[in-house]
């Protein structure tokens, strides 16, 4: 293995994040490599400074704000989540758009109540009386090659009525040849 | 209402006792993860406030270690995001150095300041799994949990974030030489 693929190895060997089997190969190349020594002195340098970070002393002024607004915000009367907000509002919106959509003329004519059809018993047939007819076969054709093409005839209007009688919607459709 | 108000003051007590016990962690990781001190003040003050909110669903046999840095990584992670404060490599303002041969102290403390900025350097993943791991000591398991990833991944993080770091301070050192 070459010192390039050993890098990655060696910057965890420093921190002690390795394999024992891992770390065995890694020791005893190091042990014959002094470009890889020094590469694994500078890094255990910067794990040393980095450690030290951890020791910074934090400026009390910064933790003293921080808990303040915190204990302020905490002890303050709940309010109901944002979401909650969100929530309602949708709501409402919901509510007002079926309003406006509720149809403003009720529909003038009432259906008749349906009258209740009593289907006739089935009648027996005697078996004597059916008669047996040959089926004919039918032959569909299958070219229409030679058939004249249909002119296209003019657009179809067709027009639907609401319930609104200010409302009227117009369908035009183009009329198009059959077969094509 | 009066045993609302008093469940409530027993759940501010017991919250004041967690935060004062825990404050000075999450403020740590934050400025190592966000660099910028009224950002992670802003990060902090998140972070409790959540824990405010779930005191009473958190684990507590699990403690409320984990659940705090797991939360304040993904905090920091969100605000660096929107607030966008990094700033490039080639424009970091170059540390002041060391004043005269006895001052060792004020090499060192150049020293943590390259550290602190290359850290600002990397990627979140990356800085994240190496300030839980070298910053706070964590174990690799224990950042693979907080972090969600497995222990491969956090490895992978850590050593590459390693090896950046010591490429960045190699950089600046040799750019003031």
């Amino acid at each position: 293995m070459s010192c390039t693929k050993f890098e990655n190895q060696i910057a965890l060997y420093v921190g002690g994040d390795l394999p024992a089997a891992q770390a065995s190969r890694v020791a005893s190349h190091l042990a014959g490599c002094a470009g890889c020594r020094a590469l694994a002195e500078e890094l255990r340098a910067g794990l040393a400074l980095l450690g030290e970070l951890g020791d910074d002393p934090l400026e009390e002024a910064m933790l003293e704000s921080v808990h303040r607004r915190v204990l302020a915000q905490a002890a303050s009367p709940a309010r109901p989540p944002r979401r909650l907000y969100w929530g309602l509002a949708f709501a409402a919106a919901l509510l007002l758009a079926a309003i406006l959509a509720w149809p403003r003329h009720p529909a003038r004519h009432t259906p008749a109540p349906l009258a209740r059809v009593v289907p006739p018993a089935p009648r027996t047939v005697p078996v004597d009386s059916v008669k047996l007819v040959p089926v004919r076969r039918r032959v569909a054709r299958r070219h229409h090659r030679h058939a004249p093409a249909a002119e296209p005839g003019p657009p179809l209007l067709v027009q639907f009525v609401t319930d609104d009688p200010n409302i009227v919607i117009y369908w035009l459709i183009d009329r198009k040849t059959q077969g094509d | 209402m009066a045993a609302y108000a008093r469940e409530r003051s027993g759940d501010l007590e017991a919250f004041e006792r967690i935060m004062s016990e825990c404050e000075r962690r999450v403020l740590r990781v934050a400025l190592r993860l966000l660099n910028h001190p009224q950002d992670a003040q802003d990060a902090a003050q998140e972070v409790f406030l959540r824990l405010y909110k779930h005191l009473g669903s958190i684990d507590q046999a699990r403690g409320y270690e984990a659940w705090l840095y797991r939360v304040t990584v993904n905090v920091c992670h969100d605000m660096a995001r929107v607030r966008r404060r990094s700033v490039p490599l080639d424009e970091l303002p170059e540390p002041a150095a060391a004043a005269g041969d006895a001052a060792s102290d004020a090499a060192r403390a150049e020293q943590r300041e390259l550290i602190r900025r290359g850290l600002s350097c990397l990627g979140g993943k990356e800085r994240a799994a190496l300030v839980l791991r070298d910053v706070e000591g964590l174990s690799t398991r224990e950042v693979a949990a907080i972090l969600g990833s497995s222990e491969q991944t956090v490895r992978s993080q850590i050593s590459t974030a390693r090896l950046k770091l010591r490429d960045f301070t190699i950089r600046l050192m040799r750019r003031r030489s």
